[in-house]
C-alpha cells in the first residue's frame, strides 16, 4: 500500500516536473552566448544603431522608437493618449488630435504598425498605427516622429486588424473585432438577437500619394463575426487583401468556450480591385456614420478637426467576387504573406498545426467553383483546393509569421512560448528557439515586405516575470533580440519596452534617417498666433481673453512680467521659440495651472491655456534645460481680482510698461 | 574684466615681498598659462566689446582683422560703394525675427550691441558668424574671448545665404546712420 502511494506520488511528482519543464523552458537555454551576443549589440558610445524598431505601447496608446541591435529606447510617439512630457493633448494645438464623435478622449489602445511601402517596401514615409478601442488610425510623419493625423472608423468596434497596407500604400484597412448591430445609429436592440441584427464592416482608407492624407473609401458589410488580423496581398496577389476571423459561432456571450465549437473558422479573401469597379458602377450605399478626421499642420504648428458625415459601403451579396472565405483551424489569428505573395499564412490560436494557403490555388478553386458552400452570399473555398499544405507538429498555437528573403517563414508560439523558423515550399521544421516567456507577435527586419532585410527578429513577449530586477506587481514588457543570420536562431538580448507592444515594424536606420527634421523653419511658421521676433511681443485682452504673444531664446521669455490679468480670465499663452537650432526646444510652465506643459520645438508656436482662479503672484519657467543660464529664465504674471483696476501691462516690446 | 584681474594682481606681486605669496601667485600663473595665455591677453582687448564706446572710439580699425583666417568658409564679401536699399530691407526683416531676441541696436543685450558692428568688423567675420556660428565660436580667438564676457554662446540660426548678406546690409545701413 506504501509503495504503492509513493510510487503513485513519484510519478505524480514526475508528471509534474515534465509538465514544469515543458511549459518553461530550461535553465541553461535563458542565457544568450554572452561573448558573441554582447558583440553583436554593442554600439559604442557616440555610434548609432543600425536599425529602427517600432513597437506598439498597446495600452500606454502610444508608440514606442528603438534603436536595433542595441534595443535602446530613443523616443515614445504620442498618438492616442496624452504625454505630458510633449505637452501632446495638452497643448491647444494638439487637443483637437484627441478629439472623437464621442467628444475628448485622451487614451486609447495601439495595437500594430505599419510602414507606408512604394512597390511592397517600406519607404520610409509615415508609420500608420490603430486605436483599437475608439476606433481610429493614425498616421505618424517620420520626418518629424509626430503624429499627423488620425482618422476615426465609424461603425467598427474593437479596430483590431488596422492599420495594414497595401504595396503602394494605396489603401489601409480597419475592421470590427466586435460585430454590432448594423443599424448602427442605433444599437439599442436585445443582445440575444445577434444573429439577426449583427454585422461586421471591413474598412477601406484611400491614402493620399503626396500628402498621406487618409479617407474613407469603403466599408464591406460583413456577416457578423469576429474579424481578428490582416495583411494585404503582394507580387502575384495583389489587390487581394486577407482577413482572419473568429466565431463564426456568432456567439454573444463566454466567446471562451463558445466561439471555439467549430473546427475551423475563416480568412475572408477581399479582392479590392474588384470593390472599386462595383463602387465605379455605383454599386455602392451611403450610410450615415458621423466620424472625425483630424489633421496637424507643421505650418500653422496646429490640428484641425472636422467631422463626415457618411460613409459608402458594399454589400458582398451584392458583388459577385468581391469576398471569399478559406476555412482556417482553431480560432485563426495572424494572417500573414509571404514575400512573393503566393502563400497566405494562417494563425491559430488553439491550433497544432500551420495552415498555408497558395494563392494560385486559391485563384483555381475560384476558377473552378470548388464551394463548400456559401456565408450570406460569400463563397466558402474548399480547404484542401486552396491549401498549400499544413507545417506540422510546429508548436502550439501558432500567433504570428514573419518572413527573411531565403524563403523561410518565423513563426510565433504563444502557448508554448517559442519561436519556430520553418521551410516555407517544403514546410519542414528546421529550429526552435524559446521565448521568455510566451510570445505573441513577432518583426523581422522587412519581415512582412517584398523584400525583407533579415538579420534580426524580435519576439514580443506577453510574460516578463523575472527577467528584470523586480519593480513591484508592474513589470516592463519584455522584448528579446535573435539574430536570423544562421540556420540557427541566436538569442542576442532582452531589452524592456513600453506598454505592450503588439505588433512592430523594423528597417534599416538609412530609409528614415535622411528625411529626419531638424528644426521648423521660424520665417515659415504660419500660426495664427506667432511672434516672429522680439519685436512683436505683446500682449492683449479680447474681454475675459488675455493673448500673450510671447517668445523664448536662450535664455528668457518675453515679455517675463505681466500685470493687469484677472481672475476668471482666460489666459492664453503662445510661445514661440525663436530658436533654430537643433535640440533646443524650450519649456513653458505657470505655477499652479491644471493643464501640463509646453515643449515647444525651435521655430515652433505651442499655447498653453490658464484660467487663474486667484489672486496673487504667479511664476512662469522654462522646464527643459536651455543654457547655462536656463535656471534665469523665468518671470511673473500678477493676477489681481476680478473687479480690480489694474490695467494689461508688460515688459514686451509693444506693450505699455508696467509701472 | 579680466583686464583688470591682472593689473591688480601684477600690482599686488610687486608691493609684496612675502615668498609665499609670491610662489602662491606663481601658481596661479601657470594655471593661466595652461588655460591659454593667448586668449587671455588677446581678450583684454575685448573689453571693448562689452563698453562699445571705448572700442568703437579708440583705434577701431586696429580692431578689424586684415587677413582673413582659414576658418572662414565665406572668404570674401564684396561691399557696393552704397547701401542696397532692398537688400538692407530684406535685411532688416530677418534681422527682426532672427537677431532681436539677443541683440539690440545701442546696448549689450544677451549678446553685444551691433549697431556700429561693422566698423568693429569685417564683413567676412559677420558672414561667418551668422553662417557658421559653431566653427567661430570654436577657432575664432576674438569670438572665444567674447564667450567670456557674454556666456552665452551664439546659435546658428540657420540663415542661408542671401539673407545673411542682407543682414549684413541692414547692419552696414545702420552703422551709417550712427
Amino acid at each position: 500500500m506504501k509503495t504503492k502511494i509513493l510510487t503513485g506520488l513519484a510519478a505524480l511528482g514526475i508528471g509534474a516536473m515534465v509538465v514544469l519543464i515543458t511549459a518553461c523552458p530550461s535553465a541553461k537555454n535563458t542565457t544568450a552566448d554572452a561573448g558573441d551576443a554582447a558583440q553583436k549589440v554593442y554600439v559604442a558610445p557616440g555610434k548609432q544603431d543600425e536599425n529602427y524598431f517600432f513597437a506598439s505601447g498597446g495600452f500606454s496608446g502610444q508608440i514606442g522608437v528603438y534603436g536595433i541591435p542595441s534595443g535602446r529606447l530613443l523616443r515614445v510617439i504620442p498618438v492616442f493618449s496624452q504625454d505630458p512630457e510633449k505637452g501632446w493633448g495638452y497643448s491647444e494645438e494638439t487637443k483637437p488630435m484627441l478629439t472623437t464623435s464621442q467628444g475628448f478622449i485622451p487614451w486609447d489602445d495601439t495595437h500594430h504598425l505599419q510602414l507606408s511601402m512604394t512597390d511592397g517596401i517600406p519607404d520610409g514615409r509615415w508609420l500608420f498605427v490603430n486605436g483599437n478601442n475608439t476606433p481610429r488610425i493614425a498616421r505618424i510623419d517620420l520626418t518629424t516622429f509626430r503624429t499627423a493625423e488620425v482618422i476615426e472608423i465609424p461603425n467598427t468596434a474593437g479596430n483590431h486588424a488596422s492599420p495594414f497596407i497595401t504595396p503602394n500604400t494605396e489603401y489601409t484597412v480597419a475592421a470590427t473585432r466586435f460585430s454590432e448591430p448594423y443599424t448602427f445609429e442605433n444599437g439599442d436592440v436585445s443582445i440575444a438577437s445577434y444573429k439577426d441584427n449583427f454585422k461586421g464592416a471591413l474598412s477601406f482608407i484611400a491614402v493620399d500619394k503626396t500628402s498621406g492624407n487618409m479617407g474613407i473609401k469603403f466599408q464591406i458589410l460583413m456577416p457578423g463575426f469576429n474579424y481578428d488580423l490582416s495583411h494585404s496581398g503582394k507580387g502575384v496577389s495583389d489587390g487581394f487583401f486577407f482577413f482572419t476571423c473568429y466565431n463564426s459561432e456568432q456567439a454573444n456571450t463566454m466567446l471562451e468556450v463558445n466561439a471555439s465549437q467549430k473546427d475551423k473558422d475563416y480568412i475572408a479573401a477581399v479582392n479590392w480591385k474588384k470593390a472599386e469597379e462595383y463602387l465605379a458602377q455605383g454599386k455602392g450605399r451611403k450610410v450615415k456614420a458621423p466620424y472625425m478626421h483630424n489633421t496637424y499642420s507643421d505650418e500653422t504648428h496646429t490640428a484641425t478637426s472636422e467631422t463626415i458625415e457618411d460613409v459608402m459601403t458594399l454589400n458582398p451579396a451584392e458583388c459577385p467576387g468581391l469576398v471569399y472565405f478559406m476555412p482556417t483551424p482553431k480560432s485563426p489569428h495572424g494572417c500573414d504573406v509571404d514575400p512573393t505573395g503566393e502563400y497566405i499564412v494562417g494563425g491559430g490560436k488553439l491550433a497544432t498545426v500551420i495552415p498555408v494557403f497558395s494563392f494560385s490555388k486559391i485563384q483555381k478553386a475560384i476558377a473552378d467553383k470548388s464551394f463548400e458552400g456559401d456565408i450570406a452570399g460569400i463563397p466558402v473555398l474548399n480547404y484542401k483546393a486552396a491549401l498549400h499544405g499544413e507545417v506540422e507538429k510546429p508548436g502550439l498555437g501558432p500567433l504570428h509569421t514573419e518572413f527573411d528573403a531565403n524563403g523561410n517563414a518565423y513563426t510565433s508560439f504563444f502557448v508554448s512560448s517559442e519561436v519556430v523558423k520553418w521551410n516555407v515550399k517544403d514546410l519542414k521544421v528546421i529550429d526552435r528557439a524559446p521565448t521568455y516567456y510566451s510570445v505573441g507577435h513577432l518583426v523581422v527586419t522587412g519581415g512582412d515586405s517584398k523584400k525583407p532585410w533579415g538579420k534580426y527578429l524580435i519576439a514580443m513577449n506577453k510574460i516578463t516575470k523575472d527577467r528584470y530586477l523586480p519593480t513591484g506587481p508592474e513589470l516592463t514588457q519584455s522584448a528579446q533580440l535573435f539574430d536570423i543570420t544562421g540556420e540557427k536562431m541566436k538569442l542576442l538580448l532582452d531589452f524592456p519596452t513600453i506598454g505592450e507592444p503588439h505588433y512592430a515594424q523594423m528597417c534599416p536606420a538609412e530609409v528614415i534617417k535622411p528625411k529626419s527634421l531638424k528644426t521648423f523653419k521660424l520665417l515659415k511658421n504660419k500660426h495664427p498666433y506667432v511672434t516672429l521676433g522680439e519685436k512683436e511681443t505683446r500682449v492683449e485682452r479680447k474681454g475675459k481673453e488675455v493673448h500673450v504673444y510671447g517668445t523664448a531664446i536662450r535664455s528668457h521669455f518675453k515679455p517675463d512680467n505681466i500685470e493687469g490679468v484677472k481672475v476668471g480670465d482666460e489666459v492664453y499663452f503662445h510661445v514661440t521659440n525663436l530658436e533654430q537650432d537643433w535640440d533646443v526646444p524650450h519649456g513653458f510652465a505657470v505655477r499652479h495651472n491644471e493643464n501640463a506643459e509646453l515643449l515647444i520645438m525651435p521655430g515652433e508656436t505651442q499655447t498653453l491655456k490658464w484660467v487663474p482662479k486667484k489672486a496673487g503672484m504667479f511664476t512662469i519657467y522654462c522646464t527643459d534645460f536651455c543654457s547655462a543660464l536656463h535656471q534665469e529664465m523665468q518671470g511673473y504674471v500678477r493676477v489681481s481680482p476680478a473687479n480690480a483696476k489694474v490695467e494689461l501691462t508688460s515688459n514686451a516690446a509693444k506693450d505699455k510698461k508696467p509701472q | 574684466m579680466e583686464k583688470n584681474f591682472m593689473k591688480s594682481s601684477s600690482q599686488k606681486t610687486e608691493s609684496r615681498e612675502n615668498k609665499a605669496i609670491q610662489i602662491a601667485w606663481y601658481f596661479v600663473w601657470c594655471t593661466f598659462l595652461l588655460a591659454g595665455i593667448n586668449s587671455l591677453s588677446s581678450c583684454a582687448k575685448q573689453d571693448g566689446e562689452a563698453a562699445k564706446t571705448e572700442a568703437s572710439k579708440e583705434n577701431s580699425s586696429k580692431e578689424v582683422v586684415k587677413e582673413k583666417p582659414q576658418y572662414y568658409k565665406v572668404k570674401n564679401v564684396e561691399l557696393g560703394a552704397s547701401i542696397d536699399a532692398a537688400m538692407a530691407k530684406n535685411g532688416t526683416q530677418i534681422f527682426d525675427v532672427t537677431c532681436t531676441g539677443c541683440h539690440k541696436y545701442d546696448e549689450k543685450y544677451v549678446g553685444p550691441a551691433l549697431g556700429d558692428v561693422t566698423k568693429r568688423r569685417t564683413p567676412e567675420y559677420i558672414m561667418n558668424m551668422i553662417l557658421d556660428t559653431e566653427t567661430m565660436i570654436e577657432k575664432d580667438d576674438t569670438v572665444k574671448c567674447m564667450l567670456q564676457t557674454y556666456l552665452m554662446k551664439m546659435p546658428n540660426m540657420q540663415v542661408d545665404e542671401k539673407d545673411a548678406r542682407s543682414v549684413l546690409e541692414h547692419l552696414r545701413e545702420v552703422g551709417q546712420k550712427k
